[in-house]
């Protein structure tokens, strides 16, 4: 440590720190004395107490409803869109002519803005003239009403999801890209056939991008706010109501700042609840590569 | 070649087709709407190969509804943002990487926690400053928190800075250069390939962004494309949304990313190798 870099190394950081200060730590502050407010944004708060807690927990079906159609939609989404990418990042991998162009064609669904692909769904879910049951009719099948129906509305945003999952492919791929070739090689002296060597040595190896992705997965799923907000606006009969929106529509639209304040508070501890347990369930599945224990 | 490489051949052919067609159709969908007629939008008479070429909806878009002004907001905010972005994160992740300094240590451990707390718990709060600051309906609210480094932008240049000799400072420092210069002429232009990652990030991130803007805009002549498409689908009094319009500038929201990601994927590739696989969004 040299005298003077402390000055120089607070001026550096310096953007960082106020932004700190100032939008993340004040925020943070301000958001719990807020959840044990009533405020309104108009008049001035009361201090109520666990009030918005108690209330939210015990007698607000509302937000239940939301936080069962959130999980709903994070169990079966997360699981399917992983199992997906692995399959489609396992045929990606194949070296075979114009493979780069199937790679640049996965990928892109993903990089498409949330409210087009949202307002494209409106249409391609659509009852009668939609694509989807369009195509399912030439199987001789008849498509539920989708959007419009309590039972398949959280299938057709996990069906929206799955157009995007070429964004975690791209780690997948790199991930086996990585994995050394010998293994197949002594693998296949062994005598072991393609599936064998999928379950013993590719998936393994892959472990540590699996765990990246289902945590960020995680995050996202709990944290779902455009899809529900443009395609069906929680409905219909509140069963594609999920959290984000909920806690949206009480700030915004209701002026509940302080109710919408616990609610944010209880998705926090509800994110971190879940990323530690999966982060603790990692001990046991996830293959790091010894001496590599701390990438 | 065996006989059993080729038959894999053709399986992964058959079935890279097939999940390509899949993933395909729906940007085939949204341009046939982007072609249709009124007539055909009405009766929402819509169908998967486009029968209808109305080229028109691509220029009448500009005169009958908002579009150029929302197109506009967009670059305004994205340009301004990938600015705030890039440069304070840049800044910041020097001091991190390269300066030691009473409490550097516990601050970055700081630094990475903000990664963990969801922008839902801000939310609110940062509307409320800003509303007092008198910034709702402006850019400001969705422009100046970028200039505040982000911490993930931060991590990821400082792990790039990292693997930079520092031997490349000291003899700097020995030639009497002090940390503003080594940051300037040295550091700084090494880290070019990630902070050319971080501005795609930055775009991709604020070009399609729609809760930020749906909380601080309500003026349409102040939407950006994200938000502006979307109340375009809010047609009153039981009217049927212009839904080839709207496809029109879901297509000019969407074009963008696309030719950005087709053109920046290389830094976003080397970003995710050297940042250790930290996320493509």
């Amino acid at each position: 440590m040299r005298r003077g870099d402390g000055k120089w190394f607070y001026l550096f950081i310096s953007p960082w720190l106020i932004g700190f200060v100032g939008l993340t730590l004040g925020p943070i502050l301000f958001s719990i004395y807020m959840s044990f407010t009533d405020w309104d944004l108009f008049q001035s708060p009361n201090f109520v107490g666990l009030a918005n807690y108690i209330n939210l927990l015990t007698d607000d079906p509302l937000f239940w409803k939301s936080v069962g159609n959130t999980f709903f939609y994070a169990l079966i989404s997360i699981p399917l869109g992983m199992s997906i990418s692995l399959w489609i990042a396992y045929y990606l991998n194949k070296k075979i002519k114009g493979i780069t162009f199937f790679r640049i064609l996965f990928y892109l669904p993903s990089v498409v803005p949330v409210v087009a692909s949202s307002l494209l769904f409106v249409h391609l879910l659509a009852p009668t003239e939609g694509l989807i049951n369009k195509a399912l009719r030439i199987f001789g099948i008849q498509g539920p009403a989708w959007l419009l129906d309590p039972t398949w509305v959280k299938p057709a945003l996990i069906i929206m999801s799955l157009w995007g999952v070429g964004g975690g492919v791209v780690l997948l791929l790199a991930g086996m890209k990585g994995i050394p070739q010998e293994m197949y090689e002594a693998a296949s002296i062994d005598g072991a056939r393609n599936t064998q060597s999928f379950f013993h040595i590719t998936f393994p190896m892959l472990t540590p991008v699996i765990f990246f992705n289902l945590v960020t997965g995680i995050i996202g799923a709990l944290q779902t706010f455009a899809q529900v907000f443009i395609v069906t606006s929680g409905g219909p009969d509140n069963s594609s109501q999920m959290v984000v929106p909920y806690l949206f529509q009480n700030a915004f639209q209701f002026y509940k700042m302080g109710y919408a304040s616990s609610i944010a508070w209880v998705l926090f501890i509800m994110i971190m609840a879940l990323t530690l347990i999966v982060f603790r369930s990692s001990a046991l599945w996830v293959h790091y590569e010894e001496g590599k224990a701390n990438d | 070649m065996t006989n059993s490489s080729a038959r894999d051949k053709v399986i992964s052919y058959f079935f890279l087709i097939i999940v390509g067609v899949l993933l395909a159709s729906p940007f085939l969908y949204m341009v046939s709407i982007a072609l249709a007629s009124d007539a055909t939008t009405v009766k929402s008479a819509f169908t998967f190969v486009p029968r209808e070429f109305e080229w028109t909806n691509f220029t009448s878009i500009f005169t009958h509804n908002n579009l150029g002004v929302y197109l506009k907001n967009s670059v305004i905010i994205t340009v301004f943002t990938i600015m705030g972005s890039v440069l304070s994160a840049s800044v910041v992740s020097y001091g991190f990487a390269r300066i030691k300094a009473r409490g550097s240590r516990v601050l970055f451990i700081v630094l990475l926690s903000t990664m963990m707390i969801p922008g839902e718990v801000t939310m609110v709060p940062q509307f409320i400053i800003f509303r007092h600051l008198e910034w709702v309906n402006t850019f400001y609210p969705l422009i100046v928190p970028s200039f505040f480094a982000g911490a993930f932008n931060v991590f990821l240049i400082r792990q790039f800075v990292m693997g930079i000799p520092k031997s490349l400072d000291e003899a700097a420092m020995i030639d009497g250069m002090g940390h503003p210069g080594i940051y300037l002429k040295i550091i700084m232009p090494l880290t070019y390939p990630i902070l050319a990652a971080i501005a795609i990030f930055s775009f991709s991130w604020n070009w399609g962004n729609f809760m930020g803007p749906l909380i601080y805009i309500n003026d349409p002549n102040k939407m950006p494309l994200a938000l502006g498409v979307q109340l375009m689908t809010t047609v009153g009094g039981g009217q049927m949304p212009p839904w080839n319009l709207v496809m029109v500038a879901s297509l000019f929201l969407t074009i963008p990313m696309v030719l950005v990601y087709l053109f920046g994927q290389r830094f976003v590739y080397e970003a995710n190798i050297n940042g250790g696989s930290s996320g493509i969004k």
